[in-house]
């Protein structure tokens, strides 16, 4: 409880929270909230390209459908992007990590190689290359996402895990009998486990700003679907006379990932002492 | 800080037209990207400028309806079997590096054609082998078929001659120059490349000499430059940095040009169909109640008034209006109480479960995609649920060229590769282009003896009447969704005048522009 | 020796990792079919055009035959031809490499020209108005997609103001290439005109590009002078009497930049992926276009291409950090 409280005293860190609670009401409650509910799939097309106005929040796009009730569901494409991607490459670098920095020797360095080859190049332009071959689609950006990503968490718990064996409980632990798996599980993991929150938040941040790029690009959803990156590149070819178009996905990845950002930090701030001191 | 900028801004406003001053220029954006210059690998509409303006053909596509004129050649004969062609080339021909042309040198671009496989190359292999093409004199040479072919002359502009003794000084291990000839130019066309480089255009020089002779007012350069991004381009246009544009764009896009004043937008009838291809051979599509009730579930008026804004015509069937051999037919209209009656039709014969349709659409091509989103709203009303996939235009095409990967419906356009009935109703029904081009899995024996019969007799009132009888059969069999037939509305900057529009080169044979203030 | 050792260890791995990279990407894009010998011989090929097409070009051979002879080739610097223009994708890339460095080079000149000196203000001011500030402006800097702020900035400066050009690198032919690098030529050749169009064509997406990196810097800076401000050398100084001006530029900056060419293997890592999609909107002539359009042709070797001398550059920077590193901080030796 300790931790919550002190991360409702840090304002930064409680916006961060108030916006990502945002975005998972907004993606639950999309159907309720948005105003025209069926434009996800429904057009109107003598209101194409309409300003906003009462009637339209945000004004309408191309098909003459409300962009406002199309930003809210794609929240939910967003969501669902970022937490299983992110939820996959977790699954997988945390284990491969914690193996790898465990028994260390030569399956422990293949590992880490094997993840270092996925770091010598940036995430995006792996997950373009899977995604472009794959064909554009939600679950194949999940899956570039995925297949690149978790070479972070693999190479972020097996340092921890590297340093945590050395220590003394480890060792007790041992002479006490427990059985490998044990240790790792029981005695590794939780400590390694506020380095992970931490790396989680803001790489939900990071996930969402390169899905949004390869929605941008092309290789995400296909039409109509509501995905945000997808509205603003379809946006393009409309601009200047229709900046709303733009701007409104625009600034819901901003809000979203400024949402994550900020909860990272109050959460580092509240879980690493150490870079506590150091950055306070 | 701002005043910084703004002057830096007008120093450099002030120092580019400097540059170019004394010459008048012409800079066209491009909507791809110019990655090679060989005029015998690829034949498409967007990289058609490197083509027209640096080579020439035996013939030449002018105007607006197009029309054949002589261009290398001044003119032929068809032996009395239909086999043999015989052109009479020009004398006065010389290549930008001053090398006469002769026959030799159409003999020797026409077997690099089909010997590269590539481009128009692929298109005469079915009619012609190799070897069977000779320069009887300097001046004279003969083409030998396999089989008569009435399309055969509408596919002579693409013999675009290179010069051979050229080509040949510069192959490399049996290449016939395609290493060179990605960037280079030997040809003998009425601009000489200047500059080029693959990520951005190329630059041509007005070849002085060319044989067909200049006009009073001409551009002394040509530039084009390949701009990806359609908002740029027409901000470009706008600004002045281009002074043309690519001429098929969105009627939003036009509304915007329309408004500037120093921009004009040139507006043609154009031969570029819009349709959504149906697979035929599958179930549900294989049957026609069926598919009399997608014909009736697509609002064509919505798509052409609203998305389209009224800039295009309606057009009945997979022919253009505007050419001879369209059959005189009412299009079908949006009716879902009528679709829905053939639906129920159908499913008496077939049970009430329908599945998933399956609509591939062009990434990047929004008006694909708003096609396919019309369509699922339509079928949504029908209680049928449709798919959208959206890929590039080359994996689609190539799941398109096979019965198995084709999807259910896929919008996309037909554009004008040559000027004959056989480039529409032909290619896209006749079961001999199956499934490469025909991808519709359409097959009708009555059809196929027309088309087929349409493809060995010349005589023109003949053939239009083949070509309208078959084209109404498959517009009763609802073989494809068929909704607009194009204009063509080519924005270029008022100054920019006598711009001579074809559909086959889309207006950018730049020959015959000039400036005038 | 030590350093000998470190580097050559960094060597020793270059290989290895470019093989896996190869290995990884090579059969990542051969997951799904699309048939290229199909899409080289156009609409117009009939079936037996293309089964020949597709034993010329080797795609009738098993995998592992392909990648033998992918990475046989690749060892003599070919990367294979393109598919739409049979142009040597390597060449193609070489050619629009020096454009990408030299916005990415740029924006990291930007964003070390606002970070450092922003990160040491808000360190030295710490929990003022300028700080609180200025972490707000990080924050943000680092959760704007990109590609949506080079459309805003461009939509703005270029298309409404018309402040800075719309597009590409410069408006005519750049100056006569030496390097490639057009602002580097443009001096060589002493082309002031080219000099200028040049960086003006550069403002914006380099800007653009450097926001997020220089974010990073800002709170990497203000993090690491805390840690010195706070240290006994400095707090032992200043009881001495020596002005806090001076103790700040002299000791804390010099210690604050070993800390930032840390960071710089990584800031030009993100610098280089941003580019991609920085360089589509701005027309950017640079390996970020080309890889966009790679990607529209669906051009799978061009992209295997693409992300394997990224990976090169990539996994390059990183080992020339590592070396100046053992220079700068002499710890690291240790």
């Amino acid at each position: 409880m300790t931790a919550l409280k002190r991360l409702l005293a840090d304002r930064a860190a409680s916006i961060g929270a108030a916006l990502i609670l945002g975005l998972i009401l907004v993606a639950i409650f999309a159907p309720v909230l948005a105003p025209y509910p069926g434009d996800v799939t429904a057009f109107h097309l003598t209101e194409r390209l309409q300003p906003p106005s009462a009637d339209h929040l945000f004004g309408t796009d191309r098909m003459g459908s409300d962009v406002f009730s199309r930003i809210l569901f794609g929240a939910r494409i967003t969501i669902t992007i970022a937490v299983i991607a992110v939820g996959v490459s977790v699954g997988i670098g945390v284990p491969i990590g914690l193996i790898a920095g465990y028994y260390g020797g030569f399956p422990g360095g293949f590992l880490m190689r094997t993840s270092d080859i996925f770091l010598a190049v940036p995430q995006i332009v792996l997950a373009i290359a899977i995604a472009q071959t794959l064909g554009p689609s939600v679950e194949n950006v999940i899956l570039a996402l995925s297949l690149t990503y978790w070479p972070f968490w693999a190479r972020l718990v097996y340092a921890e895990t590297r340093s945590l064996k050395a220590q003394t409980f480890v060792e007790a632990a041992l002479a006490l009998g427990a059985s490998d798996l044990r240790v790792m599980v029981l005695h590794i993991l939780p400590n390694t486990a506020s380095a992970i929150i931490v790396r989680t938040s803001i790489g939900m941040g990071a996930t969402i700003l390169t899905a949004a790029a390869l929605g941008f690009l092309g290789l995400g959803a296909p039409p109509p679907t509501p995905e945000w990156g997808r509205t603003i590149s379809e946006a393009r070819e409309f601009l200047p006379e229709a900046w709303w178009y733009a701007a409104a996905p625009g600034l819901a990845i901003f809000l979203v990932v400024m949402g994550f950002n900020l909860l990272g930090d109050g959460l580092r701030d509240i879980l690493d002492p150490k870079l506590r001191k150091g950055s306070r | 800080m701002k005043h910084t900028v703004l002057a830096l801004c007008s120093a450099l406003a002030l120092m580019t037209p400097t540059l170019g001053a004394a010459k008048d220029r012409y800079v066209h954006a491009n909507n791809s990207a110019y990655d090679t210059l060989d005029p015998h690998t690829v034949r498409d509409v967007a990289r058609v400028a490197s083509r027209l303006n640096f080579y020439d053909g035996l013939y030449r596509w002018v105007d607006n309806p197009p029309q054949l004129i002589p261009w290398l050649a001044t003119e032929h004969s068809v032996s009395e079997d239909g086999l043999t062609w015989t052109f009479t080339l020009r004398d006065d021909v010389t290549f930008h590096d001053g090398t006469k042309m002769t026959a030799e040198d159409v003999v020797y671009s026409f077997e690099r054609m089909l010997e590269l496989k590539r481009g128009a190359g692929s298109l005469f292999l079915p009619m012609i082998d190799p070897g069977q093409t000779v320069a009887v004199d300097d001046t004279t040479v003969a083409f030998t078929l396999k089989e008569p072919s009435a399309i055969f002359a509408a596919l002579v502009p693409d013999i675009l001659v290179v010069n051979s003794t050229l080509v040949k000084e510069n192959e490399v291990d049996g290449d016939m120059g395609q290493a060179y000839m990605i960037d280079h130019v030997a040809g003998s066309g009425s601009y000489m490349l200047q500059r080029y480089d693959p990520a951005r255009g190329f630059i041509g020089e007005r070849f002085a000499d060319h044989f067909a002779g200049w006009g009073e007012k001409y551009f002394d350069e040509i530039e084009f430059r390949t701009v990806l991004e359609t908002n740029t381009r027409i901000q470009g246009l706008m600004r002045g940095d281009y002074q043309g544009l690519d001429g098929y764009l969105a009627p939003d896009q036009v509304e915007r040009l329309r408004a500037d004043e120093d921009v004009q937008i040139i507006e043609e009838e154009s031969m570029r169909v819009f349709h959504i291809a149906m697979h035929n051979g599958r179930a549900p599509l294989d049957d026609k109640n069926f598919r009399m009730a997608m014909v009736h579930a697509f609002d064509y008026d919505g798509y052409i008034n609203e998305i389209m804004q009224g800039t295009v015509a309606r057009n009945p069937t997979i022919m253009p209006g505007n050419l001879w051999g369209a059959p005189d037919v009412p299009g079908y209209d949006y009716d879902l109480a009528k679709a829905k009656e053939y639906l129920d039709a159908y499913k008496a014969e077939h049970g009430d479960e329908v599945r998933t349709i399956k609509i591939g659409t062009l990434a990047g091509f929004s008006e694909t995609e708003q096609a396919a989103a019309l369509m699922q709203n339509g079928l949504s009303q029908l209680g049928i649920t449709v798919e959208i996939e959206s890929s590039p235009w080359p994996v689609i095409s190539s799941a398109m060229q096979n019965p198995d990967t084709m999807p259910d419906m896929v919008p996309y356009w037909k554009s004008t590769y040559y000027v004959d009935p056989n480039n529409w109703v032909g290619e896209l029904y006749a079961s001999r282009y199956a499934p490469t081009r025909n991808v519709s899995s359409y097959h009708n024996d009555a059809v196929d003896e027309k088309l087929e019969k349409a493809l060995v007799i010349t005589d023109q009132d003949a053939r239009a009447e083949l070509y309208s009888d078959a084209t109404t059969q498959i517009y009763e069999d609802a073989a494809g969704i068929w909704i607009y037939n194009t204009k063509w509305f080519g924005p270029y900057a008022s100054s920019v005048k006598n711009v001579r529009f074809c559909p086959v080169g889309n207006g950018q044979d730049m020959r015959w522009a000039y400036l005038e203030e | 020796m030590r350093r000998l050792e470190i580097i050559l260890s960094r060597l020793v791995w270059f290989i290895p990792t470019l093989f896996g990279l190869v290995f990884v990407v090579f059969f990542i894009s051969n997951v799904i079919p699309t048939d290229p010998a199909r899409i080289i011989a156009g609409e117009n090929a009939t079936e037996a055009q293309v089964q020949a097409l597709r034993a010329e070009m080797g795609l009738d051979q098993p995998l592992y035959v392909q990648f033998g002879r992918y990475v046989a080739d690749l060892a003599t610097g070919d990367l294979g031809k393109s598919l739409y223009t049979q142009r040597a994708i390597s060449e193609d890339l070489l050619h629009r490499l020096p454009a990408t460095l030299e916005l990415t080079m740029a924006a990291m000149v930007v964003a070390i020209g606002l970070g450092v000196p922003l990160g040491v203000i808000s360190a030295v001011k710490r929990n003022s108005m300028i700080d609180q500030t200025l972490r707000v402006l990080s924050v943000s800097g680092l959760a704007v997609a990109s590609f949506w702020l080079a459309m805003e900035l461009q939509m703005y400066f270029s298309t409404k103001l018309g402040w800075t050009p719309l597009n590409g690198r410069i408006a005519g032919w750049g100056p006569e290439e030496i390097t490639g690098f057009y602002l580097l030529d443009s001096l060589l050749t002493g082309d002031w005109a080219s000099f200028w169009d040049t960086l003006h064509h550069m403002l914006l997406p380099a800007i653009t590009l450097a926001l997020p990196a220089a974010a990073t810097l800002v709170r990497f800076t203000r993090a690491g002078v805390l840690e010195v401000i706070n240290s006994n050398f400095v707090l032992y100084e200043r009881a001495m009497g020596f002005p806090t001006t001076l103790i700040t530029w002299k000791y804390v900056l010099r210690n604050a930049l070993i800390s930032t060419v840390t960071q710089i293997g990584l800031i030009f890592g993100s610098l280089f992926a941003g580019a991609v999609v920085v360089e589509a909107v701005f027309d950017w002539p640079g390996l970020g276009t080309y890889a966009v359009q790679s990607i529209l042709q669906s051009d799978t070797k061009a992209i295997l291409g693409f992300s394997i001398i990224v990976g090169v550059v990539f996994i390059g920077v990183n080992l020339l950090v590592d070396i100046i590193h053992t220079f700068i901080d002499p710890r690291t030796l240790k």
